[in-house]
């Protein structure tokens, strides 16, 4: 498994896309987004920093799923799916191995980015041990639907099709662009259905409201679900995965 | 002893493997010829444990793949016929992978990679990266992950296919060291020549079905005696006829008879007598290809 793991963050690192996607992108996103936003009167400074730098953490989080999608269906392409199965590793250590350096840049992540945002915006971060497992909760869940997606899909294409309808849907719906406040009714609704909402509604709890983890338990246990679900679908998906393996 | 007993494997309505049992010597190299679709990957993916879901049932030594799979894994070395590498890390990256999978760490783990990088020529490209590779390195690097753990049985999926002549060559020699060493060598292969060179015995399969299995020289007697290959352009299937039976190959004929050299003298004597000069006329050694036309009425390369 630490095989798995170690291997599998070696290749990651090395990968340039990652780093555009995970840390600079989102980095340019927060910075043209508070320029834009920062004049709006109807607004206080901090409310659009809590909306803005959360909202885009959570959104870009949602790009890992692309690059988990491009490192399982390699595997599958290259015929290492079947390679490592030929070997006394078992599929859930195979899984944990796959997942676990995802995870790992998923929480550096957002710690550089919720780090930038204190070091140029001023930030508040609230109650650090109700963060940090709002934050584990959101990185179990975008790498456990990006486990999903990356078993399920038949193409690198289709998976960052996928991807960016989730991740891009998603914000829109969840309310990472502007509040959910402010939009209709249904689609209030709607959004309650989204992991990206309770996400985000949890880190306004915690950095607005000073929330501590009895406030924010609802939000990491249906994130977390998610997350299990998301795990749940790709140990199942499995020996369809290993099928198509080349070999 | 390798023992496949009675395995049937079905994909949806389709039979990939009917009714497959064999045994094999340990300390020997089995060869499994097919056509692209006879079994060939399936038996080979079942029996390197990657297939479970099967009918039937293989036992090694004293373990049964239905109880013991993960001692029956520990002993075999996979080597399959996609390059399985991590192109962006270094050889020794790639070993100390598939050696952690097989739960070698530390001194051992570098001992071994060491004498692997020895034994497969690429101690002096131990740093570099994979995708810096010709062909041949990246396949003898396929291999060598698959010996780390010091593997009793090797099962080889087309291990020589897209190399040029030195690479080949050059794992032939790695695989006639393993047969050396006492390793059992389960190989698969689309070239005939192959497995007649490295082989002790041969199993032909087609459509799901273990056609025939046997030593080379068995299987030779039984299916396919020597005969004469005659051409030329006054050769006709009339005239060969009457020294016995005859079919077409290639751009000439194939005389089966009891007796071929008898045949070839009387042959000999005929054509001197009617003044017909064969481009060709020789004794015909049966090959694989030719024992598999026998058995199934179909070619090996076209079926």
């Amino acid at each position: 498994m630490w095989a798995i793991a170690r291997t599998e963050l070696k290749k990651t690192i090395q990968d340039k896309g990652l780093w555009f996607w995970t840390f600079v992108l989102p980095v340019i996103f927060i910075v043209a987004f508070v320029a834009i936003f920062s004049g709006d009167e109807s607004q206080s400074y901090k409310e659009v920093v809590t909306q803005i730098i959360p909202g885009y953490t959570i959104m870009f989080a949602f790009f890992i799923m692309i690059s988990m999608v491009i490192a399982f269906v390699k595997d599958r392409e290259r015929g290492m799916v079947a390679r490592i199965a030929s070997t006394p590793l078992s599929i859930h250590h195979y899984f944990f191995g796959k997942w676990l350096p995802f995870i790992i840049i998923v929480l550096i992540q957002i710690a550089v980015l919720f780090g930038f945002g204190v070091v140029v915006y001023d930030l508040p971060l609230g109650n650090p041990l109700a963060l940090i497992l709002l934050s584990l909760s959101l990185a179990f869940i975008v790498t456990g639907w990006g486990m999903a997606m990356a078993v399920i899909v038949r193409t690198e294409n289709m998976g960052i099709a996928l991807t960016q309808i989730l991740a891009l849907g998603g914000a829109l719906l969840g309310g990472l662009w502007m509040p959910v406040e402010f939009m209709p009714e249904v689609v209030q609704n709607i959004s309650k259905a989204l992991p990206q909402y309770w996400a985000l509604q949890g880190y306004k709890e915690v950095i607005l409201s000073n929330g501590g983890m009895a406030d924010i338990w609802l939000n990491v246990l249906i994130l977390v679900l998610a997350g299990v679900a998301g795990g749940i679908i790709a140990l199942l998906s499995y020996p369809r995965f290993l099928r198509q393996s080349r070999s | 002893m390798i023992s496949v007993e009675n395995i049937n494997k079905q994909y949806g309505s389709v039979q990939a493997l009917d009714s497959i049992s064999f045994k094999i010597e340990e300390g020997t190299c089995f060869g499994l010829v097919g056509p692209n679709g006879a079994g060939k990957s399936t038996l080979m993916k079942i029996l390197s444990g990657i297939l479970l879901n099967f009918n039937g049932d293989i036992q090694v030594r004293e373990w049964k793949v239905s109880k013991d799979r993960l001692k029956i894994k520990q002993q075999i070395g996979y080597i399959p016929q996609e390059i399985c590498l991590e192109d962006t890390l270094t050889a020794q990256d790639n070993l100390i992978l598939f050696g952690n999978l097989y739960g070698l760490k530390g001194k051992a783990l570098q001992l071994r990679i060491d004498e692997v990088l020895d034994q497969i020529g690429l101690k002096d490209r131990a740093k570099d990266k994979v995708i810096t590779f010709s062909g041949g390195m990246k396949r003898r690097l396929n291999i060598g992950c698959a010996l780390l753990h010091k593997p009793s049985i090797i099962i080889m999926d087309e291990p020589t296919v897209g190399i040029d002549p030195q690479s080949r060559n050059s794992i032939f020699s790695i695989i006639h060291q393993l047969k050396a060493e006492g390793s059992t060598i389960i190989y698969s292969s689309h070239y005939m020549e192959e497995v007649e060179q490295l082989c002790d015995s041969i199993g032909l399969i087609d459509k799901g079905q273990l056609m025939e299995i046997g030593r080379m020289e068995e299987l030779l007697e039984k299916y396919a005696m020597p005969s004469l290959f005659i051409s030329g352009d006054n050769i006709e299937t009339e005239m060969l006829q009457r020294f016995g039976k005859v079919e077409s190959k290639g751009n000439g004929y194939l005389l089966n008879s009891d007796d071929p050299l008898l045949t070839l003298e009387k042959l000999v004597t005929y054509c001197r007598e009617h003044r017909i000069e064969p481009r060709r006329l020789e004794l015909y050694h049966p090959r694989l290809e030719d024992i598999f036309f026998n058995l199934t009425g179909t070619q090996l390369r076209d079926a």
